[in-house]
């Protein structure tokens, strides 16, 4: 060992490596438009699911439902007889890595994008995938704006939004439970845009926020929170935190046994962040679907995927991987309708698609609006199943909102499409 | 008011050995051995996850051992998991050590590099072996729960892991200042040669406070388990703040980690209770206001650019 010093310099400059060795920075790839593929070539699609970050398990679990759907549809011959290849790379819930894999699977010759957890990185893709004409299918992310003022003409969002689950939650909360409520937000587009819908509801029910705590990400250690929130005393606290946040504000809840009173909405729970922790689930939650529907096809669907989902963490699908795979077997089903595979057709083939309950597996019919190009689907609510059927079975349905009561018109309003010749084309 | 804000103290206060814990071994390896060990994020996740394999309910041991184990109660397993995880990622601190002798002597960029690897190498093992659910680490029911004062209901178990960390961080200060072992570790930092020349072995030292550190980290990531929950990347979670915690306080210096833990815990509990948004931001603007003025941290050495 030499007498040098170790000095903060050296440290810092370390830490400067070590940032760049965890991919910091983007790089922004050459504009292309109107591009056309090889007819005979495969179609080749782009999977932008995070594997690391805040949402690094979700969008796995995301990744395994769109797979499947390719897979089915490979099985028996592809769509329109070509074979449909993918590619997929962590975009890390990370927008500015988001944006950096979309340039890169559009120079790789992906003619369709699908896959998002993160608002953020949602938007991120959409603005890559606008330059290019790419049509990007948002699975999961359900902030509000990705259908509102960040709605495309090329982008199409699968997941219920914070507005739909607000709708289905609110009025009778602040009827049955009380009037003042504290809202619980992540500090990113997702929360502010949920928060928002939320703080709408509550006022337009006769109830009043009290406070707004915003949580910025990553926050593993909620006691200030909850000690806040002890001090406020609030009828209702509404939260709108999401992936790995939300799963150590629950285990701190329960752990303080303050999941009981003050009464708790989470806006949306997503299935990979409840897996594994069933005795930290509390208060009311919303979600889109659930593998214990009693609804023909569930238990089949259940079957395949475990069947198909290969070793993956989660023995059965929820929200999220049904939302991957209902997205991607619609987008593929469109090809199939349009008879091409030219992004103008394909979009006016899932523009105002209607999609029966029975086929969606949901308990009403939904619709892709062509206004938003969001998904008006069945919004269930839910809490912890005090009666599991077996070590699956965490939630007790608590009621079914059919798309028309859930429907989100702020959203509609701020929503402006541009014209189809807006547009460049591409032929996958 | 100062009824209001006595919470968010106590908070900020618990929450501030918690990092000062995270931070210890990290700052005994840089300190003491001039290597940024960027694993030890693995290896705090690792320690969580070997005490969550021998808290549960199928330790992998001889089926004898196994039954008699699982029949003792969870108390006294996971006190016996303390400080049986810590030394087999202990283990895991050896091998690691052992490739990093080749890069002893040379740019520091080059441990860094493999500590680098190594950090995803154990996260990928993770992955692998547990999958990439999360758990819970269970705990005995005398820490679980919470208890009501100041009209307010507070964490048990927040205060059980406050405890551990001042105990861990006194254990370590007795060990640094007060042992023969001690002494011979400080002298290996300050001059290395005269150590080696008064023939001391300098790659058993070099091993010793290696794996002291991942020890270390290996404490930090079980006893933070039950508060952030178990999962591949929660090392990402713990390397952040240490590295945080270790420039704010000074590179090498043991009180300065554990001063600008409690700085950073104070000031991250405040701002939650009052400016929750700048939470997260807080810690960094205080490292950036510290650093602004003594730009070699709260108690590092002075550089010959200050003299």
């Amino acid at each position: 060992m030499s007498k040098r010093g170790f000095t903060r310099r050296r440290l810092l400059q370390g830490s400067a490596v070590g940032t760049a060795l965890a991919g910091a920075g983007a790089f922004f790839g050459p504009w292309a438009h109107n591009r056309a593929y090889a007819q005979s070539k495969p179609i080749k699609l782009g999977l932008t699911c995070d594997a690391s970050g805040q949402y690094g398990n979700s969008g796995q679990d995301d990744l395994r439902g769109i797979k499947i759907a390719i897979e089915e549809f490979n099985a028996k011959g592809g769509v329109l007889g070509r074979k449909i290849e993918w590619i997929t790379a962590d975009t890390e819930t990370n927008p500015a890595t988001g944006t950096r894999i979309a340039e890169r699977f559009i120079r790789e010759d992906c003619s369709i994008l699908i896959g998002a957890l993160h608002s953020g990185v949602a938007n991120a893709i959409t603005q890559v995938a606008n330059k290019h004409g790419t049509i990007y299918l948002n699975t999961n992310s359900s902030a509000p704006s990705e259908a509102g003022e960040n709605c495309s003409r090329i982008k199409f969002v699968w997941d219920g939004n914070g507005t739909n689950f607000a709708k289905a939650a609110v009025r009778s909360a602040v009827k049955d439970i009380g009037k003042n409520w504290l809202l619980l937000t992540n500090d990113y587009v997702w929360g502010h845009t949920t928060s928002a819908a939320t703080k709408t509801e509550v006022e337009a029910a006769g109830g009043r926020v009290v406070d707004n705590l915003l949580v910025p990400q990553n926050t593993r250690d909620f006691t200030a929170y909850l000690l806040k929130i002890q001090q406020i005393k609030p009828d209702v606290i509404a939260a709108a935190v999401g992936g790995d946040d939300v799963k150590a504000l629950r285990a701190q809840v329960a752990q303080l046994k303050l999941d009981d009173k003050p009464a708790w909405i989470n806006n949306q729970q997503d299935w990979p962040d409840i897996w594994g922790q069933p005795e930290s689930l509390f208060g009311v939650f919303g979600t889109n679907w659930y593998h214990k529907l009693a609804l023909p096809g569930v238990p089949e669907f259940v079957a395949t995927w475990k069947k198909m989902a290969g070793a993956g963490a989660i023995p059965v699908p929820g929200n999220v991987s049904y939302n991957g795979y209902m997205a991607t077997r619609e987008l593929l089903r469109a090809i199939e309708r349009a008879g091409s595979v030219n992004n103008i057709k394909i979009i006016k083939a899932l523009e105002g698609h209607k999609m029966p309950a029975a086929d969606r597996m949901q308990d009403f019919d939904a619709y892709i609006d062509a206004n938003t190009h969001q998904v008006q689907q069945t919004i269930y609510l839910a809490r912890r199943n005090p009666k599991p059927s077996d070590d699956t079975d965490h939630y007790e349905i608590l009621s079914r909102t059919t798309p028309e009561e859930a429907l989100d018109t702020a959203s509609a309003a701020k929503c402006k499409l541009v014209p189809y010749e807006q547009v460049p084309t591409v032929d996958a | 008011m100062v009824f209001n804000l006595l919470p968010h103290l106590i908070n900020g206060l618990t929450l501030g050995l918690l990092f000062a814990l995270i931070a210890l071994g990290f700052m005994l390896i840089v300190g003491v051995m001039e290597q940024i060990n960027l694993a030890h994020g693995s290896l705090f996740a690792l320690g969580a996850y070997v005490a969550l394999v021998l808290v549960g309910p199928k330790p992998p041991l001889p089926l004898g051992i196994a039954e008699w184990w699982l029949a003792q109660p969870l108390g006294l397993r996971y006190a016996l998991t303390l400080a049986l995880a810590p030394a087999v990622v202990g283990l895991v601190g050896i091998a690691v050590e052992l490739l990093m002798r080749r890069t002893y002597g040379k740019d520091p960029l080059f441990g860094l590099l493999l500590t680098f690897g190594v950090a995803m190498v154990i996260e990928e093992s993770i992955r692998l072996i547990w999958g990439t659910r999360d758990y819970v680490l269970p705990t005995p029911p005398a820490i679980s729960g919470g208890f009501i004062a100041l009209d307010l209901i507070w964490s048990a178990y927040r205060f059980y892991a406050a405890a551990i960390a001042a105990l861990v961080i006194g254990l370590t200060w007795l060990l640094i200042e007060k042992t023969p072992y001690g002494s011979i570790i400080k002298a290996g930092a300050h001059d290395s040669e005269m150590v080696r020349a008064l023939g001391i072995d300098l790659s058993k030292l070099r091993s010793a406070v290696f794996v002291l550190g991942t020890m270390l980290a290996a404490v930090a990531g079980i006893i933070l388990a039950p508060i952030w929950g178990i999962r591949p990347h929660m090392g990402v979670d713990a390397v952040v703040p240490a590295f945080l915690v270790i420039v704010l306080g000074g590179v090498g210096s043991f009180w300065g980690a554990v001063a600008a833990g409690l700085m950073v815990g104070m000031v991250v509990g405040l701002s939650g209770a009052y400016a929750s948004e700048w939470s997260m931001l807080s810690m960094y603007l205080l490292l950036v206001a510290v650093v602004t003025v003594r730009a070699r941290g709260l108690f590092g050495k002075k550089s010959i650019l200050e003299a």
